[in-house]
């Protein structure tokens, strides 16, 4: 048994030791084992960081905030352009950057909740101080170009420009008592507001944002209520319809006196960077 | 006496880890008698304790590099026992802790136990009533009433906070009570 017999379990160690069957593990694996630990803690609450202010921005630029005016009939429509995998991504990063904590046992002498809650209450400030940059709306720009960034950034920002069932915003481009047709970051789109009350809009003129809740009929967009918004409020959009259709330089259906009579296809003019 | 012997346990790795590997021998002496009665708490099969020291010694040497000689050797190699006692029971079953005549005494002077009972009935008792508490009690409560270990001692083997030893220590000793009082209700 050991306790009787220590000296057994000694030799056997040393003979291994001496034999070069057992050896000291470098210096530098332990070195490097921490160094990317550090750099996968680094990186992940960076990401959160910066994926929570992408999320305010979103909220903030999006159509996703104004469906909730309709009240509960704009539920759907928030839930559908809701980015749920910019915040699933906060979370999975957040309990990355916990779990690289806990295997690492740099602060174990803290208790783990405090810690979890001092990692949450990093990321909302430094993601909300985040906001005050123009970083989020950059990154947003860069997720149009071919790039490396904007394709690594298109998957959680893409939701914003995509195509919905239960909602819709663009920019109206012509107007009459039974269509409206748009323009959407994606494609143009006709929107039937024949079985609505259309007072709301009743100031609508080609060129202005839109935002409407309803459902998806074949290619028209049957509305069951609309809102005019205005273009600053819903950023994403905005940036979406000029990538896609340019800016829009409005002329009436009359050219003005002396006016260039081939205005713009229903007020839409040749794409020029913004 | 070697020079080995006056070092510290700290002294002694940093020693190994540079100049003389063959001074881990020393660290082997210092050890064995301490983690063996360790490890007993987790496996009684002598020839199973022998190949977990074994593995222990092993994994201490070969990550002696991962250790900061700015802090407590033991801690660090109590941890690395606990670690593998822990592999062991998870690999295996639970085993029944043995206990000696000592520690049973330690456990009646800390417990409480009310009546006056056969020593060798009690042994049983204790040794069935540790076996059932969940490790996440049982194991600092071996630490602190067997190894004699402090709170922060214990709070660097298990990586938690000391508060939170404290608190296991208290729940680990009141469950125990309880399951040696409804043995004695049966």
């Amino acid at each position: 048994m050991t306790k009787d017999n220590p000296v057994n379990i000694e030799n056997k160690i040393m003979a291994d030791i001496k034999s070069g069957r057992v050896k000291l593990r470098s210096k530098y694996i332990f070195i490097a084992e921490k160094l990317g630990l550090g750099s996968a803690f680094a990186l992940s609450i960076l990401l959160a960081i910066l994926f929570f202010s992408l999320i305010l921005f979103y909220l903030k630029a999006s159509d996703n905030l104004f469906y909730l005016s309709f009240g509960s009939r704009g539920l759907f429509a928030f839930l559908e352009s809701f980015p749920f995998l910019l915040v699933a991504s906060v979370i999975i990063l957040i309990f990355i950057a916990g779990f690289i904590i806990k295997k690492s046992g740099a602060f174990y002498h803290k208790p783990f909740g405090r810690l979890a809650l001092g990692l949450i209450s990093l990321v909302i400030s430094l993601g909300f101080i985040l906001t005050f940059t123009n970083l989020a709306e950059m990154i947003e720009r860069e997720t149009f170009r071919p790039r490396p960034t904007g394709m690594f950034f298109r998957p959680f920002l893409q939701r914003g420009f995509e195509n919905r069932r239960s909602g819709i915003a663009g920019r109206a481009i012509s107007i009459n008592d039974k269509i409206i047709d748009i323009q959407t970051p994606r494609t143009l789109e006709k929107i039937d507001i024949s079985h609505i009350d259309t007072s709301t809009i009743i100031t609508l003129i080609p060129g202005k944002f839109i935002t409407a809740i309803g459902e998806r009929q074949g290619d028209v967009f049957i509305a069951k209520d609309i809102r005019i918004v205005n273009e600053e409020d819903i950023l994403m959009i905005r940036h979406g319809v000029h990538e896609k259709f340019g800016q829009f330089n409005f002329k009436t259906t009359t050219p003005p006196p002396g006016g260039d009579p081939t205005h713009c296809f229903e007020g839409q003019c040749p794409r020029q960077k913004i | 006496m070697p020079l080995s012997e006056h070092l510290t346990d700290e002294e002694l790795v940093v020693v190994i880890r540079e100049k003389n590997k063959e001074l881990y021998s020393e660290i082997i002496r210092r050890y064995t008698p301490k983690l063996s009665h360790y490890l007993r708490k987790f496996v009684r099969n002598p020839d199973e304790l022998e190949d977990v020291l074994q593995d222990v010694f092993i994994k201490t040497y070969r990550n002696l590099y991962d250790f900061d000689a700015n802090k407590k050797f033991s801690s660090w190699v109590y941890r690395i026992a606990h670690n593998e006692a822990i592999n062991h029971l998870k690999k295996y079953h639970q085993e029944k802790t043995s206990l000696d005549a000592q520690e049973l005494e330690i456990i009646d002077k800390n417990i409480n136990l009310p009546q006056t009972i056969d020593t060798a009935l009690l042994k049983i008792k204790i040794e069935n009533s540790l076996a059932q508490i969940k490790n996440k009690y049982r194991e600092p409560l071996i630490l602190y009433l067997f190894e004699q270990k402090t709170y922060e001692e214990i709070g660097n083997i298990l990586q938690i906070p000391n508060s939170t030893v404290g608190v296991l220590i208290m729940r680990g000793k009141n469950l125990l009570k309880n399951f040696l009082q409804s043995y004695d209700k049966r």
